[in-house]
C-alpha cells in the first residue's frame, strides 16, 4: 500500500503541476458556463435604434388603436426611470392605405424597403380578424421581416392587436370592464415539491417551488461533472500506460513494485486529481449558486453519492484503460482502442433525457442498475427531485463495487501479462486469454 | 550461502522454450556474469529472478527462501531497456526510486552517488536534459540508491564510452566490497573476464557454461595459439592440426585439434614464413563464447 501511495503521489504531483491541468481547471467551467454568462451579459444589450413598422390594415379597426398603443408605449415603456436611461427602442408606425389595386406589388415594395433598412417590418392585418369566417386567409395577421421568428417587435404587437380584438368582442357582448378581466385571467398550476417534516425537531418545511433548473439542469450538471472527471483522469491512463511501456519506464518500476501496485498507483493518482478538480468545481458551484440566490437548488444530499460513485467509476474505467494501455504497442493501437473503450462512459449520456423525465420507469431503473452505467445514471436519478427508493442506490453501489473489483482483477491480469510484452496486437481474443490464464 | 538458487526452472513462450530446466547457484558477495548471444534467454532468466515473469516449472530461492509473490526489497534491478520519467528533476527522481525501495539516508546517498558519478551539477535539472551516458549513470544510481544486497544489471555497459564504463565498473566493485552480490549480463567479454568471479553462459535456453573463469578455461585446456607472422593467414592454410583460425589482422588465433602437436604446427608455419610471436595459451572467454555460439562457422575452416 505504501508503494501505491508513493506512485500515486508522483502521478498526482506531475498532473496538477502541468499547465494544462491549471488552465483546464479554470477553462472548463468557463466553457460550460460561458454561453450562459454571455447570454446573461448580452440580454441587456438592446438595440436602441428606432424601429419603423408599416401596417396595412384590411380590417379598418386596428390602425388608430395601434397608433395610440405605440404612442403610449413610447411614452411609458422605453425609459427606465430609476436609471434615467432609455432601455427599449422607439417604435414608429406608418399606416399604408389598403385600397390598392395591386396588393402583391405593394408587398414587394415594402419588402424592398425592409431589405434596404428603411423600415424594420410590415404587418398585414386580414379583413375578418374580428369574426374569423370560413376563409382562414382573411383572418390572418401577417408579420413580414427579415428575422420574423425571433423578433421582439412581433412579440410586442401581438398584445395591442389582441387587446383591441378582445375589446371589440367584449363590447359586442355588452360586458363590463371588470368582468372582462376575470374572463381572461389564466391561472397556471405551480409545480411544487413535497412537504417535509424534520425528524429531530418536528419542524415542518414547506414545499418548495420546483423549477426546470431543479428538474433538468442540476442533474445534467452533476452527471456532466462526473463525465468530465472520468475523461480527465481515467481515460488518459490508456495512453499514459502505453507511453510508459514504450519508454521502458515500466520495467524499471517493476524492479521495485508489482504490476498491480503499478496499476493501482496510477489509478489512485488519477482519483486524487479528480477529487481535487471536482472539489474545486463543486465548491465553486455552491458559492456561485448562493451568490445568485439559487443555493436551494444545490442537492447537498446527492453530493456524497457523487463522490462515492465518481471514485468507483474512475477505478472501474481506469483499470480497464490501464489494462488496454499495457496491451498497446504504439499510438495507432491506442487510438484504435480509445473510442470503443470509452463507450460505457459515453452511452449513459445518450439516455439522460428519458431518465430525467421518468426517473422511476423500469427503463431508468434497469439501466441504472447495470454496473458500468450505475455511477452516472443512478446519480442522475438521485439528482432529480423525485425520491428514489434507498435500496436502489445501495444495491447499485454494491453492484458497482463487485464490478469494480472484477474490473481491477481482470485489468491487473492483463496488465501483468502485457506490460512487458512487445509486438503483440491488442486483440480481444488475446486479452480474454490473458484474463483467463493470468 | 547462496543468494540465488534456481532449481530446474523452465519458461516457454507460445510453445518455444526460452529457458530450459535451468539450475544455478549464486554465492553471496560474488559477481556473477551472465553471457550468451542475443535471444538466448539471459533477460528471461533475469526477469524470472525478479519475479516479473513466472517460471512454468521449477523453483527460485532468494536469500534462502522460496521466491513467490512480490519480494523486491534488497534487490536492485537495472533492466536492459530502461527509461526514466523525463520531466522529473534528477534529485526528485532518485528520491522517488529510493522511496519505492524503502531506502535509508536518501538525501545523503543521493548526494554521494551524484558526486561519484560526476552528476552533482545536474541534480536540479530535468532528466530529459541529460545526455545518453549521463542518463545511464542516473539509471544506475536509481538502481542501487537503497544499497541493496542483490544487484541485477542487464547490460549495464551497453552504449557507454570507456570513461563512463569505468565509472560504473568502479561503482560495482565498491558495492561488492560493501557486501552486495552482483549479477550482470554483458556482451563485453573483456569486462566479464576482468570483473566476474563466476561466469554463466546460456545458449538457446540451455546452460552451457557455469563456474569460475579459471575452471571454464581449464575445461577447454591450452588449445589456443596466438601467432604473428609476415604472411599472416596465408601461411596457415592446410597445416595439419589446426581446427579453426580467428583472424585479427595483425594476429591470428589458432584453435588446435584435440591431440594435435604444437611443435609440428610451429615447424609447419616456420617453413612458410618468418614468425615474430608464438604463444600457446588457454582460449579467451570471447573465443569460448564464439565457439559455443558459432560452432558451425568455426568448423568450416577445417
Amino acid at each position: 500500500m505504501r508503494k501505491i501511495f508513493i506512485l500515486a503521489r508522483r502521478e498526482y504531483r506531475t498532473a496538477v503541476r502541468t499547465k494544462s491541468f491549471i488552465i483546464g481547471l479554470v477553462l472548463a467551467p468557463v466553457f460550460m458556463g460561458g454561453s450562459l454568462i454571455a447570454f446573461a451579459l448580452l440580454k441587456d444589450k438592446v438595440d436602441l435604434t428606432e424601429k419603423h413598422i408599416a401596417v396595412i390594415d384590411h380590417s379598418g379597426i386596428m390602425s388608430d388603436y395601434l397608433l395610440q398603443a405605440v404612442e403610449e408605449r413610447n411614452k411609458t415603456e422605453i425609459f427606465n426611470q430609476e436609471k434615467g436611461e432609455q432601455v427599449k427602442p422607439v417604435y414608429r408606425l406608418e399606416i399604408i392605405p389598403a385600397d390598392t389595386e395591386d396588393l402583391q406589388q405593394l408587398r414587394i415594395g415594402l419588402s424592398e424597403r425592409v431589405r434596404s433598412k428603411q423600415i424594420h417590418a410590415f404587418i398585414e392585418i386580414g379583413p375578418e380578424i374580428l369574426h374569423p369566417g370560413k376563409d382562414a386567409e382573411k383572418s390572418r395577421i401577417k408579420y413580414y421581416s427579415e428575422n420574423s421568428a425571433v423578433d421582439e417587435v412581433r412579440d410586442w404587437f401581438s398584445w395591442p392587436v389582441n387587446n383591441r380584438i378582445r375589446q371589440l368582442r367584449v363590447e359586442e357582448l355588452n360586458l363590463t370592464e371588470e368582468t372582462m378581466k376575470d374572463l381572461f385571467t389564466w391561472i397556471n398550476l405551480d409545480g411544487l415539491g413535497l412537504i417535509t417534516v424534520d425528524k429531530k425537531t418536528g419542524d415542518i418545511q414547506d414545499a418548495r417551488q420546483i423549477s426546470i433548473g431543479d428538474t433538468i439542469i442540476v442533474p445534467y450538471i452533476i452527471v456532466f461533472l462526473m463525465f468530465m472527471m472520468v475523461l480527465m483522469s481515467a481515460i488518459p491512463l490508456l495512453t499514459a500506460v502505453m507511453e510508459e511501456k514504450m519508454n521502458r519506464i515500466a520495467e524499471v518500476l517493476l524492479g521495485s513494485v508489482t504490476p498491480f501496485e503499478f496499476m493501482m498507483g496510477k489509478i489512485l493518482g488519477g482519483i486524487a486529481v479528480s477529487l481535487t478538480a471536482s472539489a474545486v468545481y463543486v465548491a465553486g458551484g455552491i458559492i456561485t449558486a448562493r451568490q445568485l440566490d439559487a443555493g436551494n437548488m444545490i442537492p447537498y444530499d446527492v453530493l456524497p453519492w457523487f463522490f462515492i460513485f465518481m471514485v468507483l467509476n474512475i477505478v472501474m474505467v481506469g483499470s480497464g484503460m490501464a489494462a488496454l494501455g499495457s496491451a498497446c504497442n504504439d499510438n495507432k493501437d491506442a487510438s484504435a482502442l480509445q473510442f470503443p473503450a470509452m463507450i460505457p462512459v459515453i452511452l449513459p449520456l445518450f439516455v439522460m433525457m428519458p431518465v430525467i423525465q421518468e426517473p422511476l420507469s423500469s427503463f431508468s431503473t434497469g439501466l441504472s442498475m447495470f454496473p458500468p452505467f450505475t455511477p452516472m445514471l443512478m446519480l442522475l436519478r438521485l439528482a432529480t427531485p423525485v425520491t428514489i427508493p434507498l435500496w436502489q442506490p445501495v444495491a447499485g453501489l454494491a453492484g458497482v463495487l463487485v464490478f469494480t473489483i472484477l474490473s481491477v482483477w481482470a485489468g491487473g491480469r492483463i496488465f501483468r501479462t502485457c506490460i512487458l510484452l512487445q509486438g503483440q496486437k491488442p486483440k480481444l481474443v488475446n486479452l480474454v486469454r490473458y484474463v483467463v490464464r493470468g | 550461502m547462496n543468494i540465488i538458487e534456481l532449481r530446474g526452472i523452465t519458461k516457454k513462450f507460445d510453445g518455444l522454450v526460452a529457458v530450459n530446466n535451468l539450475s544455478l547457484n549464486v554465492p553471496q558477495g560474488s559477481i556473477y556474469g551472465f553471457i550468451g548471444p542475443n535471444g538466448s534467454g539471459k533477460t528471461t532468466t533475469i526477469r524470472m529472478i525478479m519475479n516479473i515473469l513466472y517460471p512454468d516449472s521449477g523453483q527460485i530461492f532468494l536469500f534462502g527462501s522460496e521466491h513467490y509473490g512480490a519480494r523486491m526489497e534488497n534487490v536492485g534491478y537495472l533492466p536492459e531497456e530502461r527509461g526514466l520519467y523525463k520531466k522529473m528533476k534528477v534529485r526528485d527522481l532518485l528520491f522517488f526510486h529510493g522511496e519505492l525501495k524503502n531506502g535509508k539516508n536518501l538525501a545523503h546517498e543521493i548526494d554521494y552517488w551524484l558526486k561519484k558519478m560526476d552528476l552533482s551539477a545536474w541534480a536540479e535539472k530535468r532528466a530529459e536534459t541529460l545526455s545518453k551516458g549521463m542518463s545511464q549513470k542516473l539509471q544506475f544510481i536509481a538502481t542501487i540508491i537503497d544499497r541493496p544486497q542483490l544487484i541485477i544489471l542487464d547490460e549495464p555497459f551497453s552504449g557507454l564510452d570507456p570513461v563512463n564504463a569505468e565509472v560504473i565498473r568502479t561503482a560495482v566493485l565498491e558495492l561488492q566490497k560493501s557486501g552486495a552480490t552482483i549479477i550482470f549480463s554483458t556482451h563485453d567479454m573483456n569486462m566479464a573476464e576482468m570483473m566476474c568471479d563466476y561466469i554463466f553462459m546460456i545458449y538457446k535456453g540451455n546452460k552451457v557454461l557455469d563456474g569460475t573463469l579459471e575452471s571454464i578455461k581449464d575445461a577447454y585446456g591450452a588449445d589456443t595459439i596466438r601467432i604473428h607472422s609476415e604472411k599472416g593467414m596465408e601461411a596457415l592454410a592446410g597445416i595439419p592440426g589446426i581446427a579453426a583460425v580467428n583472424d585479427f589482422g595483425q594476429m591470428q588465433e589458432i584453435r588446435m585439434e584435440a591431440g594435435a602437436d604444437v611443435h609440428k604446427i610451429l615447424s609447419g608455419i616456420i617453413a612458410r614464413t618468418k614468425v615474430s610471436r608464438f604463444e600457446v595459451t588457454k582460449p579467451s572467454l570471447n573465443d569460448i563464447f564464439i565457439r559455443i555460439a558459432r560452432p558451425v562457422k568455426s568448423e568450416e575452416y577445417a
